[in-house]
């Protein structure tokens, strides 16, 4: 593994600027603040000759990661079905997915994808998946005591769905105005030819895409949508269509209308540049159907291959899948959200093979929280820590980061009904990511800005 | 003095105090919103005081016709606009006689008079009634936007239709999570409920939504079990969680003006802990449907009758929770009743509440004022009832916020219209009617194709919008200030709304719905008349000259001499109108 020395990431980020400040100073004389940072993101984008992308799948509604990486040894097989007998997967069922890490896991753990992942053990077994055990939202590494003292700050409202899918994206609660994807994008954009394309969802509006500067744009599965009435005569009148378009993107005084138009006038801009890009793009691969991850997905590949028509060299995608709030019904519902999960990532996978880029692009997983591990009859409650895959050509694969918590209510690990106290945060991960993309360890605290909290700063996995 | 001065009157010694009350501690405060505190609403206030000394002889210059002296801002409309302003608040569209009809009364008697109009036929009858409980929908929600769209676009009390869909966005449920037989009759019984409520007590609304199948489906808790020692299993929580959090108190304590409560070192107070989670969630449990004396295959009868207790799974023990204890014994229904007693007797309740009620009506940031002067009607209407829906209403509505035109007028105020309000909009203000009656609109949550926006259908229990939601890099967050409804608005959303709406206009995708624009053709002649009259009741005159100006030109392209030339008028014009961001955000 990486390993960075303890920083302070304040003074380290200060050095680095005041370098690059004098750096530009000296090139252009006085500059601008804005000028400045807009001068910095093309500096740290100057070195990214190559193409890379990094595609976030959030799981909306918290993920039950008990049933979804399943210890498999007998012993901890047994201890879990003692706190969720009735949600129990059946051992046999597990048999042909037990994971086979390079390195085994110490005290005979060992761990079995759930059924409906089943298409992601061989890109595990090929060494091109890893899985994060117990990672989660943290402001500093924090232990049970710590936790139980109330001794060291938390990540504010926990176990809240809305907070906590911002604080993952974000690293703050709700109405949070950039997340990590963003600010990766802000180094990158203005090298990025249109900086419109940097930060792409394919799902709704995430704060994980929005920058201090970048902006998310956001298409459809079917890609970006035209506005019909400006291609073509409105009601068979051209002066009509040419109002409709400077309608939609006039500035206006009232800031809710203005936005509004700020919209308007990226969809009518990017449109013509996404659907002729687009219209040049063929995959082969075949994507599972009525799968809306595997659409998005395909949508996502569609736009890489597209990546010399856009202009891009750094981009951040967005995808997601609703429905992972198993409070209720999770035997009968939760194994559906696997397959859909395992089908449409793996076809992800192959599309970046058969795109050449399957080096260059690296998808992970993100959810709310994980949740309980003690069953509430019929399903588990909001929790905390989670298991999490990454995937690509990038990945050093077939292993597992981090360390099996232990199975309790009441634990080590837990908080309490087995709800995980991260023992990884979502900086350290998104850290790791963010150094492969290419940000500088002096850039880290930019995009994460907890990071400096944490000795390790490299998880190790890309 | 009349009951009208009175109210008006107290509505300035609130705002008296609500501007004292403006320098709390721990609130984000937004430069513009200052401005807005500081000073139209003192302008304001002036006003309406000025103009109830001069007992109405104040003129607000606009083009009353009226012989008698015109009345202050803030009891009836002094123009078109400000009757239009209104309806766009208190109505999801409105007609042409709506705005006349407003223009003879004071706002208040108007909402007096919605509050007598009789409901039409309900949600639940009407799928009775249309054959919907034959047993091919039992497993399907088939006939349930059918209602939904008949009520919103076709029932005569629309501002009871106005605040069914504000609370449907407030205390969620959704079909898509309702895991059920019937779904479409557990939906419509829950509207119902909003319905039967809207104009009644938000306490009554909590009780009857808390006991409806719909929202033991939804947020799980239909078939919690108490705690099993020997499994080791625990009460579902959901429902706990999302009713303090979401349906009544939030997550922060507030002061009574909206502002966050802060502790002594600068941090937000939580209002509740993740014991109090657990502790509220043993009152939901033993709750299931009420089966009796029906026989399987079950009909939909079940999805209307409260849920029952099962003994055997209701924790009997006691629950401890926000600082409350029910005692040990007390029955399943008793424990219910009381815990929603004390969650709404919460302090935050009557704000949390009331300020989203204020967002999905008004203004997506309204004054700390404002939103303490409706925090005080709700908790208290003047006669000592909390929760008064009728009272809440008229302090939302009758709020010189909300009435004086120079509120229009600064840039951080108003809202996004909500994609389904646009729709709704242009329905009902051109009356638009299904003639088969099946009222075959469908399923509008397809973003690149329709409205990215239907009701009932929600993604989550968290809304298709959240109330704090702040659109990232914006001038709004720059400011610090919500968009709500930019949450779902995005580059393929702004092109797919526009085509959706360019087709339903001309009477295509959304079954067979019509509009009756025979008051549009008579006008079509001359196209500033026509454009004049879209404005009005569409737009609430709130397009400026200008692009009135740009639109009337581009109009004059499309010749009128012809029945299909000025319908071609008509749909560009209304297109046109409906694109533009001015119309889009309602002042």
């Amino acid at each position: 593994m990486n390993y960075f020395p303890k920083i302070e990431p304040d003074n380290a980020s200060r050095r680095e600027f005041l370098k690059r400040t004098a750096v530009l100073s000296a090139a252009a004389g006085a500059t601008p603040w804005a000028v400045s940072l807009a001068a910095m993101g093309e500096a740290a984008a100057a070195t990214a000759t190559d193409y890379k992308a990094l595609v976030c799948v959030f799981l909306y509604g918290g993920n039950d990661y008990a049933n979804t990486l399943v210890p498999y040894d007998q012993p901890s097989y047994n201890l879990q079905q003692t706190f969720r007998a009735n949600l129990a997967i059946d051992r046999t069922a597990l048999a042909p997915l037990v994971l086979n890490p390079t390195t085994s896991l110490p005290d005979g753990r060992q761990y079995a994808l759930a059924p409906g992942l089943d298409p992601l053990l061989p890109i595990f077994n090929a060494g091109k998946m890893s899985i994060l055990l117990n990672v989660g939202t943290l402001i500093q590494p924090t232990t049970k005591a710590q936790y139980t003292a109330g001794s060291v700050p938390l990540p504010p409202k926990l176990f809240s769905h809305n907070d906590q899918q911002s604080f993952w994206q974000s690293s703050s609660p709700e109405g949070a105005s950039s997340g990590w994807g963003g600010r990766l994008g802000d180094l990158f954009a203005a090298g990025n030819g249109n900086a419109t394309f940097t930060c792409i969802s394919v799902s709704g509006n995430a704060v994980y895409l929005s920058g201090k500067t970048a902006v998310q744009y956001q298409v459809a599965t079917s890609g970006s949508v035209p506005v019909n009435g400006i291609q073509s005569p409105l009601f068979g009148s051209l002066a009509c269509s040419n109002l409709l378009q400077s309608l939609m993107t006039a500035p206006n005084s009232n800031l809710f209308a203005n936005e509004y138009a700020r919209v308007g006038s990226r969809s009518i801009a990017a449109n013509a540049q996404v659907s002729s890009a687009l219209s040049g793009v063929t995959i082969t691969t075949a994507f599972p159907t009525s799968n809306s991850l595997a659409d998005q997905l395909k949508m996502v590949a569609r736009l890489i291959g597209a990546r010399n028509a856009l202009g891009p060299k750094r981009q951040v995608f967005f995808v997601s899948v609703s429905g992972f709030d198993t409070h209720d019904g999770l035997l009968a519902v939760h194994p559906g959200l696997m397959a859909t999960v395992g089908n449409a990532m793996s076809a992800f996978y192959q599309a970046t093979i058969e795109l050449g880029v399957s080096n260059q692009v690296t998808a992970f997983t993100a959810s709310d929280f994980g949740r309980t591990l003690v069953s509430n009859n019929d399903g588990s409650d909001h929790g905390w820590g989670n298991m999490h895959f990454v995937v690509g050509d990038s990945v050093k694969g077939r292993s597992f980061i981090g360390t099996p918590p232990v199975i309790a209510n009441g634990g080590p690990d837990d908080v309490g009904q087995g709800r995980l106290l991260p023992a990884l945060s979502v900086d350290q991960f998104g850290a790791t990511i963010a150094s492969w993309f290419g940000v500088s360890a002096g850039d880290l605290s930019t995009v994460l800005p907890n990071i400096g909290h944490y000795s390790q700063t490299n998880l190790g996995f890309l | 003095m009349n009951s009208i001065s009175r109210e008006i009157l107290s509505t300035s010694a609130q705002l008296e105090s609500g501007l004292n009350a403006i320098a709390l501690p721990g609130r984000k405060k937004s430069p513009t919103l200052d401005l807005l505190e500081r000073s139209p609403s003192a302008v304001a206030g002036l006003t309406l005081l000025s103009g109830l000394a001069a007992c109405g002889g104040g003129g607000s210059g606009s083009a009353a016709v009226s012989s008698t002296p015109t009345p202050p801002p803030g009891i009836s409309p002094a123009s078109v606009a400000d009757a239009g302003r209104f309806l766009a608040q208190a109505t999801l569209g409105y007609t042409r006689a709506d705005l006349t009809a407003l223009q003879q009364m004071k706002y208040s008697d108007w909402i007096d008079a919605q509050f007598a109009t009789p409901r039409t036929q309900s949600h639940w009858d009407w799928l009775i009634a249309n054959g919907y409980g034959n047993a091919n929908n039992i497993n399907n929600s088939v006939g349930l936007d059918n209602t939904i769209w008949r009520k919103l676009i076709g029932s005569n009390d629309p501002l009871r239709q106005r605040m069914v869909l504000a609370l449907s966005e407030l205390c969620v449920v959704s079909v898509l999570g309702i895991n059920a037989q019937w779904r479409q009759f557990s939906v419509a019984n829950y509207l119902d409920i909003l319905e039967t409520n809207a104009f009644g007590n938000y306490r009554t609304l909590l009780q009857q939504i808390s006991l409806s199948p719909a929202m033991g489906y939804y947020l799980t808790f239909r078939g919690s079990v108490k705690a099993n020692p020997n499994t080791g299993s625990e009460p579902d929580e959901n429902y706990a969680r999302e009713l303090m959090q979401l349906f009544t108190i939030g997550l922060i304590k507030l002061n009574t003006d909206g502002s966050l409560q802060s502790d002594a070192n600068g941090a937000a107070v939580e209002t509740y802990t993740q014991s109090d989670v657990s502790g509220l969630a043993r009152v939901f449990t033993g709750w299931n449907l009420d089966l009796s004396g029906l026989v399987s295959p079950y009909p939909p009868d079940y999805q209307q009758r409260p849920m029952v207790s099962v003994a055997a799974n209701y924790e009997s023990g006691s629950k401890s929770f926000l600082g409350a204890t029910i005692p040990a014994g007390t029955s399943a229904i008793n424990s219910i009743t009381m815990a929603l007693d004390a969650i709404f007797a919460h302090p935050n309740l009557p704000t949390f509440v009331g300020k989203q009620l204020i967002q999905r009506l008004v203004t997506s940031n309204p004054s700390s004022g404002y939103i303490a002067r409706v925090s005080n009607v709700f908790a208290d209407n003047g006669a000592g009832v909390r929760g008064d829906l009728r009272a809440v209403i008229k302090a939302i509505l009758l709020d010189f916020e909300a009435r004086d035109p120079a509120t229009a007028t600064n840039p951080a105020y108003g809202k996004l219209r909500e994609p389904v309000v646009r729709f709704l909009n242009w329905a009902r203000a051109f009356d638009a009617k299904s003639p088969s009656g099946v009222w075959g609109v469908g399923d509008l949550s397809d973003t690149a194709t329709r409205l990215g926006h239907s009701p009932m259908r929600s993604g989550s229990v968290f809304n298709f919008f959240r109330p704090g939601y702040v659109p990232p890099s914006t001038a709004l967050s720059a400011q610090g200030l919500t968009g709500p409804e930019f949450q779902i608005t995005n580059e393929s959303s702004v092109a797919g709304y526009v085509n959706y709406m360019q087709r339903v206009i001309v009477g295509a995708g959304a079954g067979d719905l019509a509009a009756d624009y025979s008051s549009l053709l008579a006008l079509a002649a001359s196209s500033a008349k026509l454009l004049a009259e879209i404005n009005e009741v569409l737009a609430a005159s709130q397009l400026s000259s200008s692009t009135l100006s740009n639109i009337q030109t581009a109009m004059d392209t499309i010749p009128a001499s012809t029945t299909n030339g000025a319908l071609n008028r008509i749909y560009a014009a209304l297109t046109l109108v409906m694109a533009s961001p001015e119309y889009i955000a309602q002042k």
